[in-house]
């Protein structure tokens, strides 16, 4: 699928080359164009991405990529609801992004120095942190990598991640016999029919799989070592620093109420009394968050009353309270091992 | 019947099946072997779709054990997404109700007695006009629907209809181009043809959909769907065209040179003495190019649209239901079998009206 993903975005990238020239956002342009509209137009998937842009029975978005949009909506509009999920596809987001059908694209979208540049994009502040990592079941015993000697690992070949697999193997000077597949659902079954010892993929994914597991979830274990990480960010038109201010600060402040322990069901208390200036500042108590990034004072008390921290939105889509079950781990807070971080406030 | 008939019927039955399957040792031995293979693929089909089934939306536990066999809970929970995609879901009657008029709409086109511009012309009016207000809402106290929650069976069937009936008019145009006796046109005519049939399909809509815009000014860009439907239709045309065109050639010249010498004028040579015979000869090729269409519109997936498709992967993208994919595809196989079988069975009523036409 990884592959698939691939050809479609260098076709997507063509697109995007063929333009007359690069558009160039200006300034504020964005903020203010989706204020005058009252919706934010965000990504959502031709399909289902699980965990980060899925459909329930009745036809609603959820996931993470998902609620940090609706978290941005919140912020920028002072509603959740006030987003539209633009079905696009893997190829269609880069384009769509330029013409201006979505205001910002939040799709697992990983920050690359040819998206940096040549596609003509910003990237946020990393949102999330997924990394190709190998799924094993339990009986084997196994606890890292390195307990893999002399064991066989299924992948889906001519992937970044089979290159990944077989480096990391090499620096770790074990042997491991990798069992290339040409497509996900076939490296899946071979996996599950016992043919490999592990299964290797991205992180988020391998949850998914874990859950799928036809014997149950709870005979497979995802190993802890993370073999390389890709970080994925919010990405937006080139140009519109303000816009980006907006998308950063959301991300952070999402964190920092984290940090603070503000959750959706005490963020009213803390609001009515807040224990530091610093966050009454940061809940719109006293002025001074909202007007320079064009907001309201109480955007980042609307929004966590809307949708809840970043550690909320996390645990209800991948997390412990969602059926992924998903570790935070390098998502978590620094403070817990993690390595995410809150920007400062002055 | 009497009994004496019907035994000899039967004994007529059992020689033909001896004679065109058991005619030789070999040719009894394969004749059993596939017989038991046939059986044996039946039956496997039939114990895992119907025997071993779970049927019950509450019941998804249940397909997780090893001797379940399909697990159609996946329909009865999701079923909704899959035919209406993202569509508001207490809404969801309107886009049944449009899907309806769709369909409604071509089968009354198919039929004989409405074959008249003005008829014809009233039935896609009044059908795409209720389609129309029906998913789009906004007026008789229906709710605004953006294009973009549109999806699953009702835009499938919506693209597909679009097309055919800009495609085809379309399709004549170029036609009577491409033959046409000033060489400029015609041979203009046939590059666009060969550029347009040289491009795969998907490079189209992609252009369509995502490059159009920053190429165009902005009061033609009108909505993606819109355009994707208009790339689309033109790349159906250039094909029908050609199809067209071996229809025409399969009329014999003498025809037109003597409705010339009749002194009939151009339109009517055209209209009542060429274009009815070589769409009869083109008959099969141009059932053949609308199943194609018909299958070819879950390629706008690709391009971001929730049509049947997206959906049916929507579907089974969540968490409880990603081992389901097999029946959703089956089920949306289904939902395909039912509507290119209709097409091809109507494709072989039409043959049989222009045979005995010509008799």
């Amino acid at each position: 699928m990884r592959r698939m993903k691939r050809t479609l975005a260098t076709l997507a990238v063509a697109g995007a080359m063929v333009l007359p020239s690069q558009v160039m956002a200006e300034a504020g342009e964005t903020l203010k164009m989706v204020q005058e509209r009252g919706t934010l137009l965000c990504t959502g998937h031709n399909g289902s991405f699980k965990g980060f842009a899925e459909v329930d029975d009745k036809g609603n978005w959820q996931g993470l990529d998902i609620d940090l949009c609706r978290a941005l909506a919140a912020a920028v509009l002072g509603s959740a609801e006030a987003v539209q999920f633009v079905p696009i596809s893997w190829a269609q987001r880069f384009p769509a992004i330029q013409s201006g059908d979505i205001d910002v694209i939040i799709k697992v979208t990983g920050w690359t120095l040819g998206r940096d540049t040549d596609v003509g994009l910003q990237f946020s502040r990393p949102y999330f942190i997924g990394g190709t990592q190998l799924v094993v079941r339990r009986e084997l015993g196994a606890t890292s990598t390195a307990d893999l000697d002399g064991g066989t690992v299924c992948v889906e070949g001519g992937t970044s991640t089979e290159r990944t697999v077989t480096n990391h193997m090499q620096a770790l000077g074990i042997e491991v016999d990798m069992v290339p597949f040409e497509k996900s659902e076939e490296t899946l079954a071979a996996y599950f029919s016992q043919r490999c010892d592990a299964y290797a993929g991205w992180g988020p994914n391998l949850a998914v799989v874990r859950n799928e597991a036809p014997d149950g979830a709870e005979n497979h274990m995802i190993l802890p070592d993370v073999l390389e990480m890709e970080p994925t960010a919010a990405a937006m038109r080139q140009g519109d620093d303000n816009w980006v201010d907006v998308v950063n600060w959301t991300f952070s402040t999402l964190l920092m109420a984290e940090e603070n322990g503000i959750t959706q069901a005490n963020v009213d208390e803390i609001r009515a009394n807040p224990p530091t200036p610093a966050l009454a500042k940061l809940l719109g108590v006293t002025p001074g968050m909202g007007e320079q990034l064009g907001l309201s004072d109480d955007w980042v008390y609307t929004m966590i009353k809307e949708v809840g921290n970043y550690g909320e939105i996390f645990e209800r889509s991948l997390g412990q309270e969602s059926v992924y079950g998903l570790d935070r781990g390098l998502n978590g807070l620094w403070s817990d091992g993690g390595l995410f971080y809150a920007l400062v406030l002055d | 019947m009497t009994s004496s008939q019907s035994a000899s019927f039967f004994q007529s039955t059992f020689l033909n099946l001896r004679r065109d399957f058991f005619s030789s040792k070999i040719g009894g031995t394969v004749s059993l072997l596939l017989l038991t293979l046939l059986i044996f693929v039946l039956w496997t089909a039939f114990d895992w779709a119907i025997l071993r089934a779970i049927w019950l939306a509450e019941d998804h536990q249940l397909c997780k054990l090893d001797d379940a066999g399909a697990c159609w809970s996946v329909i009865a929970a999701r079923w909704r997404l899959i035919l209406f995609g993202l569509y508001p879901y207490d809404e969801h009657w309107r886009s049944a109700l449009g899907c309806f008029a769709v369909v409604l709409t071509v089968v009354l086109s198919c039929i004989p007695r409405f074959w008249s511009a003005k008829k014809i012309g009233t039935i896609w009016l009044l059908g795409y006009g209720s389609f129309y207000i029906l998913m789009q809402g906004g007026i008789f106290g229906l709710s605004s629907v953006s294009i973009d929650q549109w999806g699953g069976l009702a835009l499938t069937v919506f693209v597909f209809a679009s097309v055919a009936v800009i495609g085809m008019p379309l399709a004549v145009i170029l036609l009577l181009m491409r033959r046409s006796e000033m060489p400029i046109i015609s041979q203009t005519t046939g590059v666009i043809i060969d550029v347009v049939r040289a491009l795969p399909l998907l490079t189209i809509l992609f252009a369509a959909a995502v490059v159009l815009p920053f190429v165009i000014p902005g009061w033609m860009h009108g909505d993606k769907l819109y355009r994707v439907i208009l790339g689309f239709a033109l790349f159906f045309a250039c094909y029908q065209a050609e199809i067209l065109r071996g229809g025409v050639q399969a009329v014999a010249a003498g025809q037109e040179e003597a409705a010339k010498a009749l002194g009939l004028s151009y339109w009517h040579r055209v209209s009542r003495i060429v274009l009815p015979q070589a769409f009869r000869a083109a008959l099969p090729p141009t059932i053949n190019q609308f199943v194609v269409t018909f299958k070819d519109t879950s390629i706008i997936t690709i391009i971001g649209f929730f049509e049947i498709l997206a959906s049916g992967a929507a579907a089974f993208g969540s968490a409880e239901w990603g081992f389901a994919y097999v029946e959703v595809y089956v089920f949306i196989g289904l939902i395909y079998f039912s509507f290119v079988f209709c097409l091809s069975r109507y494709g072989a009523y039409l043959e049989r009206r222009h045979t005995i036409a010509t008799r």
